[in-house]
């Protein structure tokens, strides 16, 4: 198999480098000419008029939670799933797809058990339906 | 050339965050510089030829975990995160005494001395491959090894994360009507 | 050096003469740092017209003028903006988080920034060619979820968390359907790069992955609606939804770091639209091997996949203003429950496909020898 260079990855580095540079001086730039007046009233959260009340840190959902946890699954599932599907045309050529196929498949399945129990238990659900007498 | 900068950039990044994790006091400052320290190892990986190791790190630590740390850290709530004191001070008898610290970096000290000893002896006896100016891609080899060679842990990584799924889904589920409520419901009946 | 961008310079005699006695890796530093700027202040100016598009296509879909005071026909007025938005006051929230406050924007644009390095321009005109491009892409632009959130976050107002939290888990969702689309074009391909997937299509339109079988015409409305709610873009605008959240994630954002965020997210359509055209339409394949191999010909591809993602940003803008805005369980339902099934079906599809008719696409099969 060809080897590659390691300066492959010259061009990515240059980017995040052009990023930080070019963004970064334009917020230092901004930052140098933007006028500076703060009032009181400038510097209130805004909500439409009315004076805020308490912190808006302790809003938080878990379902916002749910929703990443099962992410993170699907995130690593497919990580494991593109090497496999990169070589599955290569092996396909060498009249070996179906072997291949199976093997996907499987993993594929397995995959989908999972969303199904979560579409069966509600878990994909964002407004949760309760049963009387499960919430009070 | 690139190499040595690309293996600096990256080493700094990783231990300046890294530092900076453990100094801050604020939890979601802390997130965010593990943020930084996660693309600092990517940039590690990719130091070491291991393409797609370092984009995995990235795809699955800063796009998944850190996000689900931020989102971890808005759910233990409180006015601001900011941990005042830990209360370590009281729990154990050494712990806030000038001695003991002393004595704790004196042992990392040591300790890393050590290794660094050891490991520079190692590579004295094996042969190391100083410079990895060239890399073969990785993508293909792995693809072929999943289902060649591990075919078997292959198929049962994927029974193993939808364990992890079911367990996610079961402890994130709204819990049931707590017992003394239960009782009570079972009064009124 | 498979920096193809440097390869592209070398091709000209006068370059070769120029830079003789210098050292390669040397000079192709040099071109990639000046090509990446390029790029950069390309796509910047490209998100800008993005801005004055949105504005001049909305007022044509409502019978209205739009902006027409800035030079012809408004043209000027991402200038006017640019300048405004400098001048700006900062300002910074009481009780704000005031390093994520300043972080926020810049995670943004960074995370898309670092997306043009391996984006094909032209067959000779991409930066990078890595080898896992398609995968580093959709890896790096995550990185936007984080900046909404923590943007959301460091304002301390209420809209600006309902918005961050919106908008990260709903960039999170929605990268499942469109990362299992993608694997499934890769199937197909049989590789990880742009240029792999690029070489098993061509110009013309019967050849390219969205007419190879019906599962892939599937994959493509699967991929290209994932990664309108992946750009926050109506209508899954949810994060900034100005009728409920007054402005979402950026509501306390003034000046330059609004403009980061609004410019973030409008670099971020054009590649989302540039990898849909790359990915599913051809890219920048021109039909019959028109001036093959010439420098011209380089120049005509990046023609073509400029005008095949402007068409596409063009469909992006229309659909914002023609389709309401969901619900946030609907936005998940469609998730979870539409999109992800539709995707796992259309990757088990082109598998099966793959081995049943030995990756032939329909057009061969009907009319193929």
């Amino acid at each position: 198999m060809a080897t590659e260079s390691i300066n492959i990855f010259i061009p990515v580095f240059v980017m995040m480098a052009i990023a930080v540079a070019l963004f970064g001086g334009a917020l230092l730039a901004a930052h140098l000419i933007s006028p500076k007046n703060p009032t009181t009233l400038k510097e209130m959260p805004y909500e439409c008029g009315e004076e805020p009340v308490g912190t808006a840190w302790s809003l938080f959902n878990i379902r916002f939670y749910v929703v990443g946890l099962i992410f993170i699954i699907f995130d690593v599932e497919s990580v494991l799933m593109f090497p496999v599907a990169t070589i599955f045309k290569k092996f396909n050529e060498l009249g070996q797809g179906t072997y291949v196929l199976i093997i996907f498949l499987s993993f594929i399945t397995v995959l989908l058990e999972g969303i199904a129990y979560c579409w069966k238990k509600g878990d994909l659900d964002w407004v949760k339906s309760f049963k009387a007498g499960d919430r009070k | 050339m690139f190499l040595n900068l690309l293996f600096l950039t990256s080493a700094l990044l990783t231990v300046g965050c890294s530092v900076a994790v453990l100094a801050v006091k604020n939890l979601m400052h802390a997130c965010v510089f593990l943020l930084g320290a996660l693309i600092g190892i990517a940039g590690l990986y990719a130091t070491l030829g291991a393409d797609f190791v370092a984009v995995t790190q990235i795809m699955v630590y800063v796009g998944g975990v850190v996000i689900l740390m931020l989102f971890a850290v808005m759910l233990t709530g409180g006015k601001d995160h900011v941990s005042k004191t830990q209360k370590l001070k009281s729990l154990i008898p050494a712990m806030g005494n000038k001695t003991s610290y002393l004595i704790g970096c004196l042992t990392a000290l040591v300790f890393f001395l050590t290794q660094g000893y050891l490991v520079s002896k190692l590579l004295g006896s094996i042969e190391v491959q100083k410079q990895v100016d060239t890399f073969s891609p990785t993508v293909q080899e792995l693809g072929e090894l999943l289902i060649t060679n591990h075919v078997l842990p292959f198929e049962l990584s994927s029974v193993l994360l939808l364990g992890a799924l079911v367990g996610a889904a079961i402890i994130a589920r709204p819990r049931k009507a707590r017992p003394q409520y239960e009782e009570e419901a079972e009064e009124h009946h | 050096m498979t920096n193809t961008i440097a390869e592209f310079f070398y091709q000209f005699e006068g370059f070769k003469s120029l830079v003789e006695g210098m050292n390669p890796v040397t000079v192709s530093v040099l071109i990639i740092i000046a090509a990446g700027a390029l790029v950069t202040v390309f796509m910047a100016t490209v998100g800008g017209f993005g801005t004055i598009a949105e504005r001049k296509i909305s007022a044509d879909l409502q019978a209205r003028i739009g902006p027409n005071r800035v030079g012809p026909y408004g043209a000027f007025q991402l200038i006017a903006d640019g300048i405004k938005m400098i001048s700006k006051e900062d300002i910074f929230p009481r009780d704000a988080d005031k390093f994520l406050f300043y972080l926020a924007p810049f995670i943004c644009v960074f995370g898309v920034v670092s997306t043009f390095a391996v984006f094909p321009f032209g067959s000779g005109i991409a930066l990078s060619q890595m080898n896992i491009g398609v995968f580093y892409l959709l890896a790096i632009s995550s990185l936007v979820g984080v900046g909404i959130f923590l943007g959301g976050y460091a304002s301390n107002s209420k809209w600006s968390m309902l918005g961050g939290m919106r908008g990260a888990s709903q960039i999170i969702s929605y990268e499942i359907p469109v990362t299992l689309s993608i694997m499934s074009i890769i199937v197909l391909a049989g590789g990880l790069s742009f240029e792999s997937v690029l070489a098993s299509q061509s110009g013309l339109p019967h050849n390219w992955y969205i007419f190879h079988n019906p599962f892939t015409f599937i994959g493509f409305f699967v991929f290209f609606v994932g990664g309108l709610a992946e750009t926050n873009r109506a209508p899954f605008d949810l994060p900034e939804a100005e009728s409920e959240l007054v402005s979402g994630y950026h509501t306390e954002y003034t000046g330059i770091r609004f403009g980061l965020f609004a410019l973030a997210e409008y670099m971020e359509i054009f590649i989302l639209c540039g990898v849909a055209a790359t990915l599913f339409l051809g890219g920048y394949n021109l039909p019959l091997g028109v001036l093959k191999g010439t420098v011209p010909e380089q120049f005509l591809q990046f023609g073509t996949i400029l005008i095949k993602t402007l068409a596409l940003y063009y469909v992006v803008i229309w659909v914002r203003w023609t389709f309401p805005r969901l619900r946030v369980d609907q936005l998940m339902t469609i998730c979870w429950k539409y999109l992800t099934p539709m995707a796992i079906f259309n990757l088990v599809g082109c598998a099966v496909w793959m081995v049943a008719f030995d990756g032939k696409s329909m057009f061969d099969l009907f009319f193929g020898h």
